[in-house]
């Protein structure tokens, strides 16, 4: 098996399983289950008392309007003794009842507030149905004139491409990709840094060394981290699909999903493409500048420290957006999509508003890509003397030590 | 074979080697003894190849370099091992950096931790053994794959009796198989006990240098033992003797001033006297790292 396969699968196993790799993935999942619990429970325990009860003499209509208003009737109460003491025992907000003779049908509401606007209109609506049809066999027309009567006007919706929903779709979108990257490589920097930093204060990296050379052993310790930062990805759209899936079928969260389906669409549309490799190859750059910075300290006890520049940067890019999310068609913006370091927040932001085309895309992966390679071999050649350097002498002196020991 | 040629190492002004040169063939043992600060650890860390520095080493004749990284078994001087992982997967990944398959050095496992008598299974965490039982598993991490070129740095310290006798027989163990074994150490006991020949460092120096014959005849018999009713002032008195110290139960140890000093000696401490033992020998290597690391 090939040596840095080795160190590979070693660094991805550690990784993945672990308490805090597991945690960190699912704690989306878990935050995303305790708010829809919380919603449910909230909505099921406020769900009766807000109902109101119909109680009408003539069970078919009775039936008939709790059919179409199943999500604001309690269909258990059928008489108006047993709904008045429901009323007064605060098992529902209120009541209505119906009477229909042969001329006018007349409904009533008893409550302890006012009928919702949804549901007046709801009832004007039925009872104005019911008397119209009341109404026309009263009048004893004939065949053409009922059907003439009862010809209703055309209302037809023609609506163009939605702008204001396509400026939301891309604000949401903005804010889901970089808080997504942010998080992710601030994570990733962190834990590499601080693996690396703590195997430095130890001597197995001198058994390491004897048995690889350091740039497979960098490389491999870079690709084990990538494998899991890949894991999660994947793990983050089964289970953001599976979400989805789920969301447009349960009742808490079907109308929402419909009512949102193309702000839905458009912000998964605008996640699952091309910008997933920018997050990927973003969370890899700053994870091989992490590794970096951990083989720079002297000692096990200052790996928190090591993380420090990777972190830094990240920052200063991720609140470097800030100002262009309304504007990203500005030079500056141009200018640091190509940036390593720079281009996993900033890319994101011109595929998200359309104002990079495919082949920009293309070349600022491709940069991305090659400094990644590069800086890699580059840092992977100097490893060795940057880790078997014990002494403190700071960053700027250790990088000097290592750089000359290639 | 092992081969160090006119190798020297500066870090900034400090000479660290200077022009340092041994060999050690197959199934032979070497001890390399010095100071603290002698040279030792950079010695192996440029066997290594840790180091960049001037002359050069070989190993069968090719330069030290990855592709022979599976046929050495190092152990650092302080002891490190990963923590969380268990007894079985720091061996297993370790073993298998060294070039060997799971499924070959899994099956091996008990065996060795039974040799080096590791209490616990191999399903404990590295971070719940004992200090004594973390460094039997490196042991055991440096030979599980057979090298055939060892370099084990202090590997006696902080051993007890038992476990440093368990180490010894190891050691004899594969240096009967051919391998080449070069250690460091501060108690020359063990180097007496175990090593074929020595290299003694002293500020990067190679201050002595062959077989333990060779090293102990280099300052001849110099060392004589004697029980007898002299007092200790005559004994002072006696031609070529540099210093007489009293021992224990009447036992006197006289130091020559050379091994041809023994015989007239003898014939006058016999005049009229009895002598119930008279020995001469060279002075212990304990003696020698003394007198050679005292002097300017």
């Amino acid at each position: 098996m090939k040596k840095w396969w080795i160190v590979t699968s070693q660094t991805y196993m550690r990784q993945v399983k672990s308490w805090s790799f597991f945690l960190l993935v699912l704690m989306p999942f878990i935050f995303l289950g305790i708010g829809v619990g919380i919603g449910y429970l909230g909505m099921n325990s406020s769900t009766n008392h807000d109902k109101i009860a119909m109680v009408s003499s003539n069970e078919q209509l009775r039936q008939q309007y709790i059919k179409q208003n199943k999500d604001d009737i309690n269909g258990k109460y059928k008489t108006e003794a047993s709904a008045k003491k429901a009323l007064k025992n605060k098992d529902i907000s209120g009541y209505i009842l119906i009477k229909s003779d042969a001329k006018q049908v007349t409904a009533n509401y008893y409550g302890d507030q006012n009928l919702s606007n949804d549901v007046k209109t709801n009832l004007q609506l039925f009872l104005g149905q019911i008397q119209q049809s009341n109404n026309l066999q009263n009048a004893q027309l004939s065949p053409a004139q009922a059907t003439s009567l009862a010809t209703n006007f055309s209302l037809k919706e023609h609506v163009q491409k939605q702008k204001s929903n396509d400026s939301t779709i891309r604000q949401v979108s903005f804010w889901i990709m970089v808080g997504m990257v942010y998080m992710i490589l601030i994570n990733y920097s962190s834990i590499t840094a601080q693996e690396i930093a703590s195997e430095k204060g130890t001597k197995i990296k001198e058994i390491i060394f004897s048995s690889t050379s350091a740039v497979k052993y960098f490389i491999g310790k870079i690709s084990g981290v990538m494998l899991v930062i890949l894991t999660q990805i994947v793990v983050y759209i089964v289970g953001g699909g599976i979400v989805l899936e789920i969301a447009k079928k349960i009742d808490l969260t079907k109308d929402f999903m419909q009512n949102n389906s193309q702000l839905v669409n458009g912000v998964v549309d605008n996640l699952f493409n091309v910008n997933l490799l920018f997050l990927f190859l973003g969370v890899v750059i700053y994870t091989v500048l992490s590794a970096l910075s951990g083989a720079l300290v002297a000692k096990a006890e200052d790996a928190p420290k090591a993380a420090q520049p990777a972190i830094m940067l990240s920052m200063l890019a991720f609140f470097a957006t800030f100002p262009f999310v309304a504007d990203p068609d500005v030079v500056i913006v141009k200018v640091l999509s190509y940036v390593p370091f720079f281009s996993s927040y900033f890319m994101p932001i011109r595929i998200i508003n359309e104002t990079a085309g495919p082949v920009e895309v293309i070349i600022s992966l491709v940069i991305l890509l090659a400094t990644i390679l590069l800086s890699s071999y580059y840092i992977g050649k100097m490893y060795k003397g940057l880790m078997l350097q014990t002494d403190d002498r700071g960053f700027f002196k250790a990088l000097k030590t290592g750089l000359s020991y290639k | 074979m092992l081969k160090v040629e006119h190798v020297s190492k500066h870090f900034g002004d400090v000479k660290a080697l200077n022009d340092v040169s041994f060999s050690i063939a197959d199934g032979e043992i070497m001890g390399l003894i010095g100071q603290n600060g002698a040279g030792k650890s950079t010695s192996f860390h440029s066997i290594l190849n840790f180091l960049k520095f001037d002359g050069a080493i070989s190993w069968n004749d090719a330069p030290i370099s990855e592709e022979v990284f599976d046929q050495i078994g190092y152990l650092p001087e302080e002891r490190s091992l990963m923590p969380k992982l268990t007894i079985e997967q720091q061996i297993v990944y370790l073993a298998k950096l060294k070039g060997k398959k799971a499924k070959d050095i899994k099956p091996q496992i008990d065996q060795w931790m039974e040799k080096f008598a590791v209490k616990g299974k191999k399903t404990d965490k590295i971070k719940d053994l004992s200090k004594g039982n973390q460094q039997k598993v490196q042991l055991i991490c440096t030979l599980i794959h057979r090298p055939s070129l060892i370099i084990l740095d202090e590997p006696f310290s902080g051993l007890d009796p038992v476990n440093s006798d368990l180490l010894k027989r190891a050691v004899l163990a594969e240096k009967a198989n051919g391998a080449s074994i070069i250690f460091s150490s501060h108690d020359m006991s063990n180097v007496e006990e175990v090593c074929d020949s020595l290299v003694m460092l002293k500020t990067g120096n190679v201050v002595l240098s062959g077989s333990l014959d060779e090293v102990r005849g280099q300052f001849g018999k110099t060392e004589l033992f004697v029980v007898t009713d002299w007092p200790i002032e005559k004994l002072r008195e006696l031609p070529m003797v540099n210093t007489v110290e009293s021992l224990c139960n009447g036992r006197f140890l006289l130091r020559l001033d050379s091994e041809q000093a023994g015989p007239a000696i003898f014939d006058q401490l016999t005049k009229g006297h009895y002598i119930e033992e008279f020995s001469q020998r060279p002075p212990t290597l304990d003696e020698i790292f003394r007198m050679k690391v005292g002097e300017k």
